[in-house]
């Protein structure tokens, strides 16, 4: 559409049913300029200042995240390296058991040995003084036994004159003894 | 017993048998009982039984010696074994024996023989102790069986044995 037909036609009336009428479309273009303008002035701070402060927000939490994170991955280190002293130290302890343990066989073993010997030794003594004492009483016995049958053998072989003739003999030396 | 009582009991018996006049006979007696009683456990345990009433006790030593020992010796011996003396009988009648030799200005001599001897034997030993120990003796002598032969006879502390019983100890302790 030219400017003339534009300046010919009354501003009251839309040159298409589709627009709005002119004075409408110039009043309602500044209406939103100045809307336009009283937001980008005033609220766009506002947004901009809230945006600010929202990213610094979740900057903030990326930040305390990472700083957890960082915690937890000490953390889990203390507890794998406490992990690891727990497993040193239950490995000490089975290691100081088990050398208690064989310690404890070892001397076990040594004086069982020890006591073994010993009442060997003692037994051996034992039978010796038995096979002694009962060698003892033996000759003790057969010395007794001995001893008596002289007595009766002499006694038999002993008659009167033979006894007469003992007497007579001591009668004889004594009586020359001074 | 103490050795003043048995000291008295002999002196009692000596005095008993010196006045009954029968001194050497009750002492040589006396002398013998003692060995027998020393050598005889059955003989001693009887007549030391506490058990058995004294006049029962009495009564064996009458049966013992009745008829072969003199009454003096039978009666002193029935007395001491009725005073419950029995024990110290050998050690009463040793003292009186020494008493007796004593009086006798003599020294026992004890003699062991295997076999009784003779009186000559006795006489001829009694004479060659007297000579081989210079001092009177009163002969004593003791039949033991386990002297085996020969004679030990014993005067004060000395010995003089010429026993087959030494000398068989002697091979014994040799072997």
């Amino acid at each position: 559409m030219s400017v003339t037909t534009l300046l010919a036609v009354d501003p009251a009336e839309s040159l298409h049913w589709l627009f709005p009428a002119l004075p409408e479309v110039i009043y309602g273009g500044i209406a939103s300029l100045t809307i336009f303008a009283a937001l980008a002035k005033f609220a766009l701070p506002q947004f901009k200042k809230s945006l600010a402060a929202r990213s610094e927000r979740i900057q903030k939490e990326i930040d305390a995240s990472a700083s957890d994170l960082a915690t937890a991955e000490g953390d889990a280190a203390r507890i794998r390296t406490a992990l690891g002293d727990i497993d040193a130290e239950r490995k000490r302890l089975l290691a100081d058991a088990q050398a208690q343990a064989d310690a404890l066989l070892r001397d076990g073993r040594a004086r069982l040995t020890a006591e073994v010997v010993e009442l060997e030794a003692k037994a051996d003594a034992d039978i010796a003084a038995a096979a002694a004492r009962s060698g003892d009483e033996l000759r003790t016995e057969i010395g007794r036994l001995a001893g008596e049958a002289t007595d009766r053998v002499i006694a038999s072989v002993l008659d009167d004159s033979i006894q007469q003739q003992l007497v007579e003999n001591f009668i004889s030396k004594v009586g020359a003894g001074r | 017993m103490s050795d003043a009582r048995i000291d008295g009991y002999a002196r009692a018996l000596f005095e008993v048998a010196r006045a009954e006049g029968t001194l050497d006979e009750v002492e040589d007696e006396l002398f013998r009982f003692a060995r027998s009683f020393e050598s005889s456990d059955q003989l001693r345990n009887t007549l030391t039984d506490e058990v058995i009433p004294a006049e029962k006790r009495q009564a064996i030593v009458e049966t013992l010696l009745g008829g072969k020992a003199t009454a003096t010796t039978t009666q002193l011996v029935g007395m001491v074994i009725g005073a419950g003396r029995g024990r110290d009988l050998p050690a009463i009648i040793d003292k009186l024996v020494q008493r007796a030799s004593s009086a006798k200005k003599l020294e026992v001599a004890e003699v062991r023989t295997a076999v009784a001897l003779s009186a000559d034997q006795q006489a001829r030993l009694k004479a060659a102790l007297a000579n081989a120990t210079g001092k009177q003796l009163n002969l004593k002598v003791i039949v033991d069986p386990s002297v085996l032969g020969g004679v030990v006879a014993t005067v004060g502390d000395t010995v003089i044995d010429g026993s087959v019983r030494s000398r068989l100890d002697n091979v014994k302790s040799r072997l």
